[in-house]
């Protein structure tokens, strides 16, 4: 092993840590209100079958706040969970010995980039109806 | 009362490979895994171990005891009432028996620069609010020993990752209000071999026999190592 010489290169870790931070905190924030607001409740007939009708959640998802609130919707339950997905896959692997290099880097957060871009893609093709 | 001891023997001069070999030794309610480590070396004078202090002050007495990273001096022989088996710390190469090269930690401790930088040359005393010491304190109880090496598993695989001393101690010093060196010690932190290799894993919290929360400063590392980032990209 050799000394420290001249000092080492900057990781760009931490974009996909901050990625993977505010995606932690959506997980556990939003995930869980959504899947009872939009699955257990009304599955469970507690909220009226009507307040998920068409009308009212295209309103939300393409009109509400000029269309932020679908982005934030969107970004908050899609997006940064899938980059939170993709660096928890990400450092697996590199456990595992079976990656953690830049072709599993490309392939993780290539596909978050991927499923995240069709998400807000659907969602703008939506709003600008 | 007698106990049976198993411990890691390797000669790297005979033996292709690290064997146990059992050991006879007398445990009373105060007797240390090292004393008895002492024991064992009186009938067997070849066993080879590192100690000094006995008061888990030097770090020197690390082994690893039922697979746990631990201190000799600091854990009893009457905790083990099953089997004890005392093997060299885990992730370092082995020089003896449970002697092994702690070379690759020193290095990255130096490469932290682990100590004041202060171009001031005063000779007034640099004075510290009760705030500002415990910002760092708790970082600056680190002995050294090593325990936490030998309990990350992303040492294990990467030997190359300074690891969570050596990121304590920058941060130790990072925190310090009397210290100028962080900007010579980011670099470090900030490379793929700094903070960065780090998944929050913990167990070096665990083991660590002086409670000094590395796991804690690793992440304060990766805020510090975050906001670095940023600032560097709006500085040329
Ligand atoms: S002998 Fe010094 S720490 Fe155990």
């Amino acid at each position: 092993m050799t000394p420290f010489t001249e000092p080492p290169k900057r990781s760009d870790e931490p974009i996909w840590w901050a990625l993977f931070s505010a995606g932690g905190v959506c997980f556990a924030v939003l995930m869980p209100g959504s899947i009872l607001a939009l699955a257990l409740l009304p599955a469970l007939g507690l909220t009226s079958a009507d307040s998920l009708n068409y009308a009212r959640v295209s309103a939300l998802l393409y009109q509400a706040l000029y269309g932020m609130a679908g982005l934030a919707f969107v970004g908050g339950v899609i997006c940064l969970p899938l980059f939170h997905t993709a660096h928890r896959i990400q450092h697996g692997l590199h456990d595992l010995k079976l990656g953690g290099g830049l072709l599993s880097k490309i392939c993780c957060y290539g596909l978050a980039a991927f499923a995240s871009a069709i998400a807000i893609g659907l969602l703008l093709a939506g709003q600008l109806q | 009362m007698n106990k049976t001891i198993s411990i890691s023997r390797y000669n790297p001069e005979q033996d292709s490979q690290p064997q146990l070999q059992t050991y006879q030794v007398v445990s009373e309610h105060s007797t240390s895994v090292l004393d008895a480590l002492l024991q064992v070396q009186q009938q067997d004078p070849s066993l080879s171990l590192r100690w000094s202090c006995r008061m888990a002050i030097c770090g020197s007495c690390g082994v690893m005891i039922n697979g746990i990273p631990k201190l000799g001096c600091k854990t009893f022989v009457r905790d083990y009432p099953e089997q004890l088996v005392i093997s060299p710390l885990a992730h370092f190469a082995v020089e003896k028996d449970l002697i092994v090269d702690m070379s690759p930690f020193l290095q990255h401790l130096s490469a932290v620069k682990p100590y004041l930088i202060n171009a001031e040359k005063s000779l007034q005393p640099h004075k510290q609010t009760p705030a500002q010491l415990a910002k760092y304190q708790q970082f600056a109880n680190c002995i050294n020993c090593g325990l936490c090496y030998s309990a990350c598993p992303q040492f294990g695989l990467n030997p190359e990752f300074i690891g969570p001393a050596a990121i304590t101690l920058a941060q130790r010093y990072n925190l310090d209000s009397r210290d100028q060196g962080k900007a010579v010690r980011m670099p470090q932190l900030n490379s793929k071999n700094g903070v960065w290799a780090c998944t929050f894993v913990g167990f070096c919290s665990e083991v660590c026999p002086k409670k000094v929360d590395p796991a804690a400063a690793v992440n304060q590392g990766k805020v510090a190592s975050a906001s670095d980032f940023i600032i560097s990209m709006f500085t040329p």
